[in-house]
């Protein structure tokens, strides 16, 4: 009984707590106290932030993304031009930032596990260079090594785009960037494109299936074989099916203008043999352009290469041997046409104009005209006439449609101009501008372009008509340099992770599968690392969203990527608010789908465990 | 019919060591091959073209620049006694600690020391105008050092004074009046090394930020815990770089205040220390995770408050198992700081692009951005390493992961 009062005593005590005893009360109170003060605050600042934005007349919400953007962006997976709007140009942005994301987290996985096995490696030399290189990247700031990458290697040290390091396999790369040969959907894909959908789902369903069946069989098998080798033969057999009928599409045309080298590939669907408003260019459609008789202009041209200064250099890029007619000075000084000589370093694309001092007939160091200290070459270099016969290029449009070759003009002689002008100024009218087209027997610039049936994939290789690359697949310095930094950064961080989770492998693992009989790369291959691919993944995906997120330095490269362009977005339209919240929206979404990832993966892990 | 056994494989010595770790197969053999003409190669090709042909002069010219940037010259005594003051204190920490616990302070603090020591013989023969004050600084640095050896009883003044030196240091750098020898140096002065160093503080503040928002991560109050988790994943979810060009451009307005009266290092000083506020809390909820309930639970048993329990009991603990964890983050926001570039502060990252770009350096042959990010790499790097070096070492001191 006392025990029975005592209770409901202390009960009836402590229903008499008083309230601000009371630590459900207290809670409510703080939380409510906490609320009203945030909004408090934030009415405060929004306040503020209204009044800040009527005194300066700036946009305060998403209008203004319609408006002209006017950004030249040098980099743009989807068409674009000045005159899209802005929402276009962030959409671009956010493109670079996944382009150099994607390929970034590929290459760091592979460098990383790379170094990170080499830590572990027997051989004390190569854990030694793998540690140094692991511990010098990681304790530099990113910033320092993408200008290192940008300004101190990529930019000055490689060879100018008028001279390119030309790889096997058409691999071109200089100054502009790197170019290598890619194969583009042509106008043929969309027969090919249910053959691919076929052998997509033909794939995922045999994988089930083969994996059911070999659970089923309790024999050990691939469940990837037959499954990928079905979806292999689908696609190919595919390929050649759809590839069987390459009849152009119906009013292909071509408005291509010698004179200028450009012309665009297009559909005239009016029939008007003009290129309207309206109608698409062809993209990826294959050419072949023919020129007759043509002539090449250029210039020598006195620049920086390699860290030196050359003089006097002068190109006719594209051009072959067999092509080539005849190559010929023009002089603004009749006088100099014996003192100075013609030598191709790689005939007849490249080649120096001399002045033969030794008279050992041949280009030494030293004989170059260098402009600044001689006057004969004249602002502007000499000029040099290529003539050209039957000059054919199979080309292949880029995805507007518009293709470029060097930009000819129609042969003339002259040799013939030269003596009928009085043998003075040559080419030349008084303020150095070519006088064309002066004596009209000039004869018209023929140029035949044929359009060629492809198979649903076009090869294109890139070559250089002018002063930047044409066709293949083109990456940019910055996005070199970016792309580069990034890896290798992360690539530090991703390594010794991977370490760690092959440590973490407990070492009776291995002497288990090496008592069984397995060789070194089996045990390796079948038990260790996938025990290791558990701890490792969830830091992995980790340090790809922190690659994704450090994308945004792309401004240190001039690579325009997402941030780099909100910014610009920002300070040109002063719309500072609606562009943090698109660019908050953007990585938050980027990191969720991180998230999600992570998340699918842990959970995989924790079936794989049990 | 017996035969002979091969002679054993030597396992000590010198060559015992090469076979052992070089050569223990053809494979290894080859490796070691290729990757030891790959490294003599490059540390070759390292050594030739820091020797005898990289350019450093114009480095060495603006390495007043590097360090302290516009900073009145005639006041460059106001940086170097607070450096004085630091290494002084530093001292006395690392005095204290050789005592007791705590070796790899005094590992870091003897690389630092060393670090002084050697800009101090450099002031000494090049330096006129802060010779003397280079001189004091280390001196003040060993006499610290000695001090917190012999008096090991001031370690529980030390958190003040730590408090204290880095309000004096503040208003010795910024300013106290008008005109004077204290006279103010407003922040668009401020850069270099100085600038770096100033942004990196911005971690301290985040201590008490971060650990508050952890706490409220994990509160039971709703409105307290979706602020928290609201706060700590938006923050985390972008990149720095982008909340410190959306703080330049938004904090005038959310203050309605003239962007002058905010200067860019203010602004980008309360981004750094929001941003790192919000990594902070993820490493101190991942150290309340670590404590054991048993722990909150023992200590409520006692009649500890709740407020009591969480001071005393949980976050002490929490914190001790998150050291290594958050030095990791000092080390990332040490780098980071090189990213204020953005709202066009001239740290020591931004002051290399300024002193490429100035025309004596444009008339250097080859240019010098080689040179200058080699420079800026070497300099982040020693501090960033000696980190993680303290870093690792405090995790096997502590026993992260063997407990």
């Amino acid at each position: 009984m006392a025990m029975r009062t005592g209770s409901q005593s202390s009960v009836s005590q402590q229903e008499s707590i008083p309230f601000y005893r009371n630590v459900k009360i207290i809670g409510f109170l703080a939380q409510i106290i906490f609320v009203a003060v945030l909004v408090i605050g934030a009415g405060i600042l929004y306040r503020n932030v209204t009044t800040a934005l009527k005194v300066a007349n700036l946009p305060a919400d998403f209008g203004f993304l319609d408006n002209r953007a006017g950004i030249p962006i040098s980099e743009t997976p989807i068409p674009y031009n000045t005159n899209d709007p802005y929402w276009r140009a962030l959409v671009i942005g956010l493109l670079n930032t996944l382009k150099v994301a994607l390929v970034g987290v590929v290459l760091a996985s592979l460098l990383g596990i790379v170094v990170g096995v080499m830590r572990l490696s027997s051989n004390w030399l190569v854990r030694q260079i793998a540690t140094i290189y692991i511990e010098t990247i990681r304790n530099t700031p990113l910033a320092v090594q993408i200008i290192f990458w940008y300004t101190a290697v990529l930019l000055p040290l490689p060879p100018r785009v008028s001279n390119p390091v030309e790889l096997p396999g058409g691999v071109l790369f200089s100054n502009v960037g790197l170019a290598l040969p890619w194969l583009y959907p042509s106008y043929r894909f969309s027969a090919w494109l249910p053959w691919i959908i076929a052998a997509i789902v033909a794939l995922i369903g045999l994988y089930f299936f083969r994996r059911r069946q070999i659970a089923k069989s309790e024999r050990p098998g691939n469940p990837w074989l037959i499954p990928l080798g079905a979806a292999l033969v689908i696609l190919v057999s595919g390929y050649f099916v759809a590839g069987a009928d390459r009849s152009l599409p119906d009013n292909l045309a071509s408005n291509f203008l010698a004179d200028r080298g450009r012309g665009t590939l297009y559909i005239d669907a009016n029939e008007n043999d003009r290129l309207d408003r309206g109608e698409s260019g062809a993209a990826y459609a294959a050419a072949q352009v023919r020129l007759e008789e043509a002539q090449l202009s250029t210039r020598t041209q006195n620049l920086t290469e390699s860290g030196g200064e050359v003089y006097s250099i002068f190109r006719f890029p594209l051009v072959r041997e067999s092509e080539v007619e005849e190559v010929e000075i023009v002089f603004a000084d009749p006088a100099d046409e014996t003192r100075f000589s013609v030598e191709f370093t790689s005939f007849p694309n490249r080649g120096v104009i001399y002045e033969d001092r030794n008279t050992n007939g041949a280009f030494d160091e030293g004989e170059d005209i260098n402009t600044e200290s001689e006057r004969v070459t004249g602002f502007g270099g000499v000029e040099l006439l290529m003539n050209v016969k039957g000059f054919e290029r199979t080309i292949v449009a880029d995805r507007e449609g518009s293709f470029r070759i060097p930009g000819f003009e129609a042969m003339q002689e002259a040799g013939a101009e030269e003596e009928s002008s009085g043998g003075t100024t040559g080419r030349f009218g008084a303020f150095g501008a070519p006088s064309t087209s002066g004596d009209g027997e000039e004869a018209e610039l023929q140029a035949d372009v044929t359009l060629l049936e492809s198979a649903p994939l076009v090869y294109s290789r890139a070559f250089i008509p002018v002063s930047n690359y044409e066709g293949g697949l083109r990456l940019t310095v910055n996005y070199l340099a970016i792309l580069l930094a990034l890896v290798i950064y992360t690539a530090s961080f991703i390594a010794e992770i991977v370490r760690g989770g092959i440590q973490a492998v407990s070492k009776g693992q291995t002497e288990a599968s090496k008592a069984l009989g397995l060789s070194p790369y089996q045990t390796f291959n079948l038990v260790v690392f996938p025990q290791a691919l558990r701890i490792i993944l969830p830091p992995m995906i980790s340090q790809y969203l922190n690659l994704t997120k450090n994308s945004s330095l792309g401004a240190l490269a001039a690579y325009a990527e997402l941030f780099v362009i909100s910014s610009i977005v920002a300070n040109q339209t002063g719309a500072s608010i609606p562009v943090a919240i698109i660019l908050i929206i953007s990585y938050l979404v980027i990191s969720f789908v991180f998230a999600f990832v992570l998340n699918i993966v842990n959970e995989r892990m924790a079936l794989v465990e049990r | 019919m017996a035969t002979a056994r091969a002679r054993p494989v030597k396992h000590t010595g010198v060559t015992g060591w090469l076979r052992e770790n070089l050569f223990s197969s053809p494979g290894n053999s080859v490796l070691t091959v290729v990757f030891g003409t790959l490294l003599i190669w490059a540390i070759f090709g390292l050594l030739r073209w820091v020797f005898f042909e990289a350019s450093w002069e114009r480095i060495w010219v603006n390495l007043k620049l590097f360090s302290v940037y516009r900073y009145p010259t005639n006041l460059l005594w106001r940086p170097m006694l607070v450096l004085a003051l630091t290494m002084g204190l530093f001292g006395v920490s690392s005095g204290v600690a050789s005592r007791g616990e705590g070796k790899i302070l005094v590992t870091a603090f003897r690389w630092i020391a060393a670090l002084v020591f050697a800009l101090t013989l450099v002031g000494l023969l090049f330096w006129e105008s802060v010779r003397l004050l280079w001189l004091l600084t280390s001196v003040v640095t060993v006499l610290g050092y000695l001090w917190g050896r012999a008096q090991p009883g001031v370690v529980r003044y030390l958190s003040w004074a730590w408090g204290i030196s880095l309000l004096v240091g503040f208003f010795i750098l910024y300013g106290v009046t008008p005109t004077g020898p204290l006279h103010v140096v407003p922040a668009r002065e401020w850069g270099g090394f100085l600038l770096t160093m100033i942004l990196f503080t911005g971690i301290i503040p985040s201590f008490p930020l971060g650990i508050a928002l952890a706490l409220g991560r994990r509160s039971n109050l709703p409105a307290i815990k979706y602020f928290c988790i609201g706060f700590i994943e938006i923050v985390r979810g972008a990149p720095l770089i982008m909340w410190l060009f959306i703080a330049s451009l938004l904090l005038p307005l959310l203050l309605d205040t003239d962007p002058n009266n905010l200067p860019a290092v203010l602004r980008a000083y309360v981004a750094i220390t929001l941003f790192s506020a919000a990594y902070m809390a993820e490493n101190v909820r991942g150290g309340l995770q670590a404590v054991p309930k048993g722990q909150s639970e023992a200590a409520r048993a006692l009649g500890l408050s709740g407020w009591q329990t969480t001071r005393k009991i949980v976050l002490p603990q929490a914190l001790r198992a998150v050291i290594p964890a958050i030095v990791g983050q000092a080390i990332g926001l040490f780098k980071d700081t090189s990213l204020v570039f953005i709202v066009g502060l001239l740290d020591l990252f931004n002051i290399a692009n300024t002193v490429a770009n100035q025309p004596a350096s444009l008339q250097v042959a080859g240019g010098i951005r080689l040179e200058l990010s080699l420079f800026l790499a070497v300099v982040y790097w020693f501090f960033a390493y000696r980190m993680s070096v303290a870093s690792r070492q405090l995790e096997t001191q502590l026993g992260v992961g063997t407990r």
